[in-house]
């Protein structure tokens, strides 16, 4: 009985799935079946063919991207592995001095203009686009096998009107290939609608190239703050105390009571100097990152956290310095996000290697509602990640608790 | 002397007017960003400014454009830049237009307090001073090195005295020599070089520099 009824139910989403797939595919047949027949209607002659043939090839032609992209969702949906697509995107439109928009080929007056233009230009020079178009050959052999079950049903309808034999066999048709006849559109879309190994390649290189922009922009904006902070801070504080000690010395004579206050003045800013110096070269490489390794330097971390912290952690993970220096400042900020933002109570952090990746987690308890903004804290943290491959996400709805998880691969364990 | 203080950071700029006052001098005036000095410069017209280069709002060269700014505006004002770091290009850009009473120092020349109100005396009579350090890198680029090969080495020191912008006494009382002895090594160092000497003047500095600097 038990097994009837599943037996029921995969029929019946298999004739779901199969009308899908039937609709899907057939599209493209019914533009050309609906440009045949206006020809037949409307034009007589030779000249038949010719409008025929443009409606058809521009309809396949629009319609092999959107065709495509059910069948791939159709098919990511079910079988729950997604179907790569390898479209390449339109590169940054920019304005150039002349006033006009320059796209990477042509020259336009409007950003929108351009962007179009180079929208058009790829419809025909992206690879995918024509593997689309080919697919559109491919899309009606799913939509014959996935027919039957379909027809199966047709049959039932009109037989059982003349003759119930034949309503019977309908039925049967119909009810034995549904769990089947929308597979063969699986292998299908797999493999003629994948991205192939070159597109890959070039979405790669996409993501790398906008990636290394982002770090060298970050790289140079730290390395500035450095010397902003040095030249600000402990040089400046330097010739300060250097000022205060000639006061003094030239007071001593004539007032040395003042002169005493000037010195006293002047030992308060070498020890502001030193804690500076040594706040600046944590935030550059903090020593104890060096000297004991991640695990250790977090514990430290939740040490001067200001509110309890616990890490769960092995003795050591191993990674690259920069890979451990990265996910080290990532989990200073997700703290510090906890203490000033959130006014968490507690926090909690988790270091593991997952595989060959590197897996932290920081939850805390606080008022949650954190997001990713341009330009925020977290939005840098995620870019620095992103320069090994790592990821950042969140989950921190308004009311709390949050919970950030950043996974970085390593290579070298 | 009158003086304006051209200081971005409160501590070095509450500094520097200790020290001046200490020394007997009038501060003025003081200001904290590029406007402000050029404005505080034209209002005042102090006997010598000492104006600091990095300085809000854009944290570039502000300072040094306000002065050399003032300068185009008052011919001559005598300006005292302050820096945490030396270059030969700022150098040369305080120098281009000609005119006396100019002075590049490192920040942390003031240590020594009584050289360093003696060079903004200099300065405030239109005289020039420079700072050790960059005279150093003047006198050891490669075209300036091979130029002064042929002085002696006590030539060499009294160049460098020179180029810092002391007169023949200062550069006496520096070396513990004589007048006599210091006008003795100028005028056969000027020999060799090929320079026209100009005691105690501003032109006479710029004429090292320049020959110095030439390519």
């Amino acid at each position: 009985m038990r097994q009837l009824g599943s037996w029921a139910r995969s029929a019946c989403a298999g004739f779901v799935r199969a009308c899908a797939v039937f609709g899907a595919g057939m599209l493209v047949p019914a533009v050309w079946a609906l440009a045949v027949a206006l020809g037949i209607w409307w034009v007589d002659g030779p000249w038949l063919l010719l409008p025929v043939v443009i409606w058809g090839a521009v309809g396949t032609f629009l319609l092999s991207r959107p065709v495509s992209r059910m069948f791939r969702s159709l098919v990511g949906g079910w079988t729950g592995s997604a179907v790569p697509a390898g479209y390449r995107t339109v590169g940054s439109v920019v304005r150039m001095s002349t006033g006009y928009w320059w796209n990477g080929h042509s020259y336009e007056r409007s950003r929108k203009r351009a962007r179009e233009d180079a929208e058009l230009r790829l419809r025909f020079t992206d690879p995918a686009a024509w593997r689309d178009l080919r697919f559109m050959a491919v899309a009606p052999l799913a939509a014959l096998v996935a027919a039957v079950p379909l027809a199966g049903v047709a049959v039932a309808v009109v037989g059982f009107a003349r003759a119930w034999p034949v309503g019977v066999l309908g039925v049967v048709v119909a009810v034995a290939t549904a769990p089947y006849a929308w597979r063969p559109a699986v292998p299908l879309a797999r493999r003629f609608l994948s991205a192939t190994r070159e597109m890959l390649l070039a979405e790669r290189v996409d993501e790398l190239l906008a990636q290394r922009a982002d770090t060298t922009v970050a790289q140079a904006a730290e390395i500035r703050r450095i010397e902003r902070d040095l030249h600000d801070g402990a040089q400046a504080r330097l010739v300060a105390l250097g000022l205060s000690l000639v006061t003094a010395e030239k007071l001593m004579e004539s007032d040395p009571e003042q002169a005493r206050a000037v010195m006293r003045e002047a030992r308060v800013g070498a020890a502001t100097s030193l804690t500076e110096l040594r706040d600046l070269v944590r935030g550059i490489s903090p020593p104890v990152l060096n000297e004991r390794g991640l695990v250790d330097a977090v514990r430290a971390l939740a040490l001067d956290c200001p509110l309890p912290a616990t890490v769960d952690a092995p003795d050591r993970i191993e990674a690259d310095p920069p890979v451990e220096a990265a996910v080290y400042f990532g989990i200073a900020e997700l703290l510090t996000n906890a203490v000033k933002h959130a006014g968490a109570a507690t926090a909690r952090i988790s270091l593991n290697r997952n595989g060959s990746a590197l897996v932290v987690e920081v939850d805390d308890d606080g008022s949650g509602g954190a997001d990713v903004r341009p330009g925020g804290g977290l939005a840098g943290l995620r870019r620095r990640l992103a320069a090994f491959d790592g990821t950042l996400e969140l989950d921190s709805p308004a009311g709390g608790p949050t919970r950030a998880r950043m996974v970085v691969p390593c290579g070298s364990w | 002397m009158r003086i304006v203080v051209a200081e971005d950071l409160y501590l070095l700029r509450d500094g520097m007017v200790r020290l001046l006052s200490a020394y007997g001098h009038e501060v003025v005036a003081t200001a904290s960003t590029g406007p402000e000095t050029l404005a505080a410069l034209l209002r005042w017209r102090p006997d010598v400014a000492i104006v600091d280069v990095r300085m809000p709002p854009s944290q570039s060269d502000e300072g040094l454009r306000a002065a050399l700014a003032a300068r185009r505006e008052v011919p001559g004002l005598p300006v005292l830049i302050l820096s945490q770091h030396v270059e030969q290009l700022y150098a040369r850009e305080l120098l281009a237009d000609g005119a006396s009473g100019v002075g590049y120092f490192l920040k942390e020349s003031v240590f020594d307090a009584e050289e360093f109100i003696d060079a903004l005396t200099r300065v405030a009579a239109g005289g020039t001073a420079m700072d050790p350090a960059v005279v150093t890198r003047l006198l050891s680029s490669g075209t300036a090195n091979r130029r002064l090969e042929r002085l002696t080495e006590r030539e060499h020191e009294v160049l460098a005295l020179m180029a810092e912008g002391l007169s023949n006494q200062a550069i006496a009382r520096r070396l513990f020599l004589s007048d006599s002895a210091v006008s003795k090594y100028t005028t056969s160092m000027f020999g060799k070089l090929g320079i026209t000497d100009d005691d105690g003047s501003n032109r006479r500095v710029l004429a090292v520099l320049t020959y110095l600097d030439k390519p």
